[in-house]
């Protein structure tokens, strides 16, 4: 039992891509465009050359935002979206009719499907891969070049991500919604 | 059969009898419209057998289609009919008694047209009746309005059987019934949209309203063109007085229609809040909104019914078809514009455009699948028709 | 409903297949993979992406070799498949990450296009013809020939034993080395071109001539950084890329950005300077100048260890590099080169990032002096946050025993050159050479390995038309690349994934050894490339050792009148037996170089970890969930020079040989562009290497394929949209590409990411996807060293 979050230090980011590769690695994400897990954002910066607005283009790295008061979730007829013991917004494959509401609902895109299987799939936190393992890493952080993610138990006090929580201002994405997310941005 | 024959009271019929109709030019016509329905919907289905979801234009982006957009047409309809035929049985407006039973059908026949399509939208349909039962998601507007249209099919049913039966107190009973529970499946169904926080131009209390408010006017435009088909142009009198009020009934409901509107448009645009403001002004420019919407949908019928003073039957159902077409696209924008705005709108790869609207166009099988089911509409009809008395008015 | 979507039937699913028409036919068969036909093949994956199981696995250490640059990870191995790649903590040059290159390494490995099998052409070269054959009937190809093409043996009997005829290039890489010594060493040519002149010499060049090392950038400590035409965001280069971009945007690390185009790197910048192709050297004298006008120069350091401050002052001042002179040139404002400069010298730890990259431009060589001496005179030299000398890590040699040809001749492509490469030549004028018959005997062999000069040098035509003129081609390779397609005996290697690889030592500050070990049994007929050597060495050595004795006067001297037995003793001793440093296993060779310089433990802490460097166990410590510490900080090798450290700011000799002996501005070096016209640059994305990873299913979802960077404004004018064919034409061929309007890039530039547009079209993907750089890029080199410019190209653009 644990809550799962996760940090990010964002202002690292370079738009490398490590994250979307070891995501579809790790968890046997199918190819295409449309199925990713997990992106990075980018802008086309502002202005004309060569007086381009440099914060313009900044990255946005993005994926589930785990929220605690996931859309998701709610809108799912059959409880194919459920949260699991660790808090993480999970799909059961067997449950799920492909009715495309949580597709809908999910306010930041992160939800896709899955044609193999023919069902609504998304961000496990590595749950089912390497947690199941007992690592303590998700394969977006462990493999990031230049260390954007935390990841850990947002309810344990001692855990590096509620350290960085305390320590460092941080904001979510689309708070205003009510979503609370578990993916916090440090500033 | 004759036990069926006891339940509910049925014309004599043969097979072959079913099968043989008045060969004149309009049934011709309606006999290959519906057969070409047909086969195009038989086709769509194939093309999705084999392809799965990839027969159709859907999107991570754009999940929801045309399909979904028959499926509100459809059932919109079936609460429309369900409204109007309930004016008699239920209400006890005698100029509506003799509607009831036609209307009723109707709206048992539309609603199961609308099964149809969405058997093919969703992916896995009898995991569904499973887990709808097993797994129900009381938080969902989807469980609710699924799980609501499948009781109200049943008190339709039932209704439309005391109707037969010439029960009407049984029939008023369950048609009150029905028809409540129609009206919340039908407000869920806006719920599904209306719930959705992330859509903003969806989000809030308007499309629950509006459903009703749009169901009861397309009853009213499909019972124009089921008596106008019924009975040639040559509307008996005691329909024809029916038909004359609802057409009041019409211009009314479209006033109202075109008062919410306006008044959902300023509001979305005015203060230029991003997501909303922007996203009504595109819709507002788009031929499917002007054109359809409010062209099709409400100016032509209401100036019609104006100009005429509700005295022109046989335009009401010509203009009723027009009117319809209305409704198709304010089914099929509503879905779209839901989804217009793409809810990730930075780039995702160096080499793309920057998001801007999302675009939508469904594939040959949605198509085939989405208008097909209006011939499963006319099919079904038809054979009610043959099957049933629908013109009894004696009691 | 489960769908199981293999790799094959993705292909077709997805990508305009290539292959069609009779031509093919008998190649595809070949090339096709073997699960064409059947469901499951052992040893390759069903499906191209694999979910990592819950249950056991091995956890396999490697090293990446998806580009250059070494990053150590483990393979993890399920059921003899490798289902996932991570990042090995323990390698302080990597610092615990793997890029998406790195972990689309899979996808290499399993790539449906490999080569599997020893083919040798029946057809005519290019058309794709080829017969899959057993190794040792390939090997037999290279030495006698077939009707098609003539063998090695042949070729040395009728030059007379000259093994100068031979030419052979060669890619980067832990088994480059093995390759070296087969061919350069054993075989005894001296004509060798690698990547080298077609990449990053000048600027080793000038580096090790100025300050006697390439050095390695403290990251971690400097700040403040000016960053020129190096993109550390997308040409990922580490330990440099991870620590700079943790510490950039207002976190310590001050970062001013030099490049035409608006980079993902200058994203990350404080401030970017648009400047113009090929006149950073203007900037960094107009730099120069400010220091020496203003006197903000390390006056102790330069007192100490700069030879020949007071002329390269006087120089400056002189020429009167002002900024404002400078800012007409460069497109960068004088008050911004003040600022900078000023900065730069106020800051505790300043940085002129040395910036590893091709050479650009024709002064590249005395750029890189300029910024070594700009360097120097911060005095932030050898030292925590500074440039580190450091220390590496040493690892035995091998003896050579490198038999003597009498009749080889010297390399001939050094005419012209200031300081030509012995080792490495010059690419452009080996191949130009040749092609135009220029050279004083015949070149009739090229031996390949894990090189694509079709799209890596510049002006495919011509090298093209150099393979064409061959007698024989070799390839060892493990994708049927362009190149590959114009070869006579292809060889198939083992990835690095199938493979142990020769011990390496990284690192300066932090100095480490790594280890490669196979992480799966080499797939298909593939072999590993020290095996190939050893194999096609024991195949030749008599052959050419009889051809020697045939012609070599010297070895008729020496060997007239032995006994049978001291002909072979002396074959062995002077080294003509071919096979000998081969003799031992890779893992028997590396375990001796370990077990002799580090001891037994450290060869079961290299086993284990894959990383050993004395007292790793101590040392090495996790700081946080992401990071480790490699060494103490008191441990770290930030100084190891004193008073030995030079930064040479005259050297005189070189202009004996033409070059300047200071840097210095002449005209020529303007950036022109004629009206109507576009200067072309190259460059990379992170998500993508060079034509070796344009086959690569993942990184092809990353990357589609390659656009054309034009200025939005201009393209307007053109009527060019997004996605626009295009024509880009130079005078010397024209590419068809799609356009991306952009305001990243001026007006008067194109960009183009280089490696795409491949001829090959045995590799599906990469197969006519984009356009291939190499075809429009003038074949010109720069004067010091002979190595090709990339950036000195201007094209016509226009819509098709």
């Amino acid at each position: 039992m644990a809550r799962y979050g996760m940090a990010l230090d964002y202002k690292n980011c370079i738009n490398c891509k490590a994250c979307e590769v070891a995501c579809k690695e790790e968890n046997g994400v199918e190819l295409g465009a449309e199925k990713h897990r997990i992106w990075v954002g980018g802008n086309n910066p502002e202005g004309q050359w060569p007086l381009l607005d440099i914060a313009s283009a900044a990255f946005l790295p993005s994926q589930c935002q785990q929220c605690d008061e996931a859309p998701c979730e709610e809108v799912c007829p059959t409880h194919a979206t459920y949260y699991d013991e660790n808090g993480v917004v999970r799909v059961d494959a067997d449950k799920c009719i492909l009715c495309s509401y949580c597709m809908n609902a999910c306010p930041y895109d992160a939800r896709y499907v899955d044609d193999r299987t023919m069902t609504v799939d998304k961000c496990t936190f590595c749950s089912d891969t390497r947690l199941a393992r007992g690592e303590t890493t998700t394969a977006c952080q462990n493999t990031c070049p230049t260390k954007v993610r935390t990841f850990g138990d947002l309810d344990d006090p001692n855990s590096e991500i509620s350290e960085l929580l305390r320590t460092r201002e941080h904001f979510s994405l689309k708070s205003h919604l009510g979503t609370n997310p578990k993916l916090f941005y440090l500033t | 059969m004759n036990f069926i024959k006891k339940i509910i009271p049925m014309k004599d019929f043969t097979l072959r009898s079913l099968m043989q109709f008045e060969k004149t030019p309009l049934n011709m016509l309606m006999f290959v419209i519906t057969i070409a329905l047909l086969v195009a919907f038989g086709w769509g289905v194939v093309e999705y057998l084999v392809h799965s979801h990839h027969a159709y234009n859907i999107t991570r982006q754009h999940p929801w289609g045309l399909l979904i957009a028959m499926y509100i047409f459809f059932v919109v309809s079936s609460t429309g009919l369900c409204i109007v035929g309930s004016l008699g049985d239920v209400f006890g407006f005698k100029d509506y008694m003799a509607m009831s039973k036609r209307a009723i059908l109707g709206s048992i026949v539309t609603i199961l047209a609308g099964f149809a399509v969405i058997a093919f939208e969703i992916g896995h349909p009898v995991r569904m009746l499973i887990y709808n039962v097993l797994s129900p998601g009381l938080t969902s507007a989807i469980w609710w309005m699924g799980t609501l249209y499948g009781i109200y099919l049943t008190f339709m049913i039932i209704e439309f059987i005391f109707l037969m039966r010439n029960d009407m107190k049984n029939a008023r009973i369950f048609g009150l019934t029905g028809l409540l529970v129609g009206l919340a499946a039908h407000s869920n169904l806006g719920g599904v949209f209306g719930f959705l926080n992330a859509r903003i131009i969806s989000n809030g209390v308007f499309y629950p309203t509006y459903f009703i408010l749009t169901a009861f006017i397309t009853g009213i435009y499909l019972t124009y063109l089921m008596y106008g088909f019924r009975y040639k142009m040559q509307i008996p009198d005691d329909i024809k007085k029916g038909l004359l009020g609802l057409a009041k009934i019409q211009a009314l409901l479209l006033g109202i229609l075109m008062f919410f509107e306006t008044w959902k448009l300023m509001t979305a645009v005015y203060g230029g809040m991003p997501g909303r403001a922007d996203t009504a002004e595109h819709i507002f420019h788009s031929a499917g909104f002007l054109y359809g919407e409010v062209l099709c949908g409400m100016v032509i019928p209401f100036v019609v019914m104006l100009a005429t003073k509700w005295q022109s039957i046989k335009l009401y159902v010509f203009t009723s078809f027009i009117g319809m077409i209305g409704i198709f696209f304010m089914r099929y924008d509503l879905v779209h514009d839901t989804q217009v705005k793409p809810l990730q709108m930075m780039k995702i790869t160096e080499y793309q455009l920057p998001p801007t609207w999302i675009e939508y166009f469904p594939s040959a099988a949605e198509i085939a699948i989405g208008f097909g089911a209006i011939g499963i509409f006319f099919m079904l009809y038809y054979f009610g028709q043959k099957m049933f008395e629908l013109d009894a008015t004696e009691h | 409903m489960k769908v199981e979507i293999s790799r094959r039937r993705f292909l077709q699913g997805s990508v305009a297949m290539s292959i069609v028409g009779a031509s093919a036919v008998s190649a595809t068969n070949i090339f096709a993979s073997e699960h064409d036909s059947k469901k499951h093949v052992v040893g390759i994956p069903d499906t191209i992406t694999t979910k990592t199981s819950t249950g056991k696995a091995e956890e396999v250490p490697f090293l990446c070799a998806i580009c250059v640059n070494k990053c150590a990870g483990f393979a993890r191995v399920e059921d003899g498949i490798i289902t996932k790649l991570d990042p090995n903590p323990y390698f302080p040059k990597s610092r615990n990450m793997l890029c998406a290159r790195g972990n689309a390494g899979i996808q290499t490995l399993y790539d449906p296009d490999r080569l599997k099998y020893p083919l040798v052409r029946i057809g005519e070269r290019g058309d794709g013809k080829y017969k899959r054959v057993s190794w040792e009937e390939a090997y037999n190809a290279i030495l006698n020939g077939t009707d098609k093409f003539k063998g090695i043996l042949q070729i040395l009997d009728e030059e007379k034993d000259n093994r100068s005829t031979i030419g052979y290039c060669n890619g980067e890489g832990l088994s480059k080395e093995g390759f070296e010594v087969l061919m350069g060493e054993k075989i005894g040519t001296p004509n060798y071109v690698d990547e080298i002149s077609i990449c990053l010499e000048t600027v080793l060049g000038g580096f090790f001539s100025t300050w006697g090392t390439y050095g390695e950038a403290d990251l971690n400590n400097a700040d403040y950084l000016v960053i020129a035409g190096a993109n550390r965001a997308e040409a990922i280069i580490t330990p440099d890329t991870l620590d700079l971009f943790k510490r950039s945007k207002g976190r310590g690390l001050k970062t001013i950005v030099l490049d035409p185009r608006f980079t993902n790197t200058a994203i990350k910048a404080d401030r970017w300077l648009a400047v113009n192709p090929g006149t950073d050297l203007a900037f960094v004298l107009a730099m120069t100048y400010v220091v020496f006008k203003e006197e903000l120069y390390n006056k102790e350091f330069a007192k100490k260890h700069m030879e020949g401050i007071e002329e390269y002052k006087q120089h400056i001042l002189s020429h009167n590099y002002t900024p404002e002179w400078a800012e007409k040139l460069t497109n960068i404002s004088a008050k911004n080169i003040y600022k900078t400069a000023r900065e730069f010298m106020a800051a505790r730890s300043p940085i002129y990032y040395q910036g590893r990259r091709s050479v650009f431009s024709n002064n590249d060589f005395q750029l890189r002096r300029a910024m070594a001496i700009f360097q120097g005179l911060s005095g932030n030299m050898d030292k925590k946050g500074g440039i580190i000398y450091g220390e590496k890590l040493p690892l035995p040699k091998e003896d050579i025993n490198a038999p003597i040809y009498g009749q080889a001749l010297s390399r001939f492509d050094g005419k012209g050159i200031a300081i030509p490469s012995q080792k490495t030549g010059s690419w452009i004028q080996f191949r130009n050479m040749i092609l135009e018959g220029t050279t004083p005997y015949p070149v009739r062999a090229m031996f390949m390995r894990k090189h694509n000069p079709m799209a890596g040098v510049p002006n495919t035509k011509k090298t093209e038309a150099f393979l064409k003129k061959m007698d024989l081609n070799v390839m060892i390779d493990i994708l049927p690349s362009d190149t590959t397609m114009f070869c006579d005996v292809i060889l198939p290697e083992a990835s690095y994934l199938e493979r142990t690889s020769p011990v390496a030592s990284y690192g300066a500050l932090e100095p480490a050894i790594v280890l490669r070990k196979a992480a799966v049994k080499p797939l298909y007929e593939t072999k590993v490339p020290e095996q190939i050597y050893k194999e096609l060495a024991e195949k030749l050595s008599k052959p050419l050792w009889e051809n020697t004795l045939k012609y070599d006067e010297d070895v008729q001297d020496d060997t007239e009148g032995m006994s049978k037995k001291e002909l072979a003793e002396y074959y062995k001793e002077n080294g003509y037996d071919l096979a000998e440093p081969w003799e031992k296993s890779v893992t028997e060779q590396n375990e001796e170089k370990i077990v002799s310089t580090y001891g037994e433990k450290a060869w079961e802490i290299l086993n284990e970890r894959g990383v050993y460097y004395p007292h790793i166990e101590e040392y090495h410590k996790q700081i946080n969930i992401n990071e480790s510490e490699y060494y103490p900080e008191n441990k770290k090798k930030y100084t190891t020079q004193g008073d030995k450290l030079k930064v040479k700011c005259n050297l005189t000799n070189l202009t004996k040989k033409g070059v300047d002996a200071m840097p210095t501005w002449s005209d020529d070096m303007q950036f022109k562009v004629p009206e109507g016209q576009f200067r072309l640059v190259t460059g990379r994305h992170a998500q993508f290497t060079q034509s070796g990873t344009t086959n690569n299913l993942m990184l092809r979802d990353l990357v589609p394929t390659n656009y054309l960077w034009i200025n939005s404004r201009i393209a307007e004018e053109k009527n060019i949209a997004f996605g626009d064919t295009v024509e880009v034409k130079s005078s010397v061929g024209e590419v068809t590409i799609k356009a991306y309007p952009t305001e990243k890039i001026a007006p008067n530039q194109i960009f183009m990411l280089h490696g795409f547009g491949g001829s090959s079209a045995e590799m599906e993907i990469a197969h006519g996807n984009g356009a291939n750089d190499a075809i429009i890029i003038e074949d010109k080199i720069e004067p010091v060293y002979g190595a090709a410019v990339m950036h000195d190209t201007n094209v016509e653009v226009r819509k098709v």
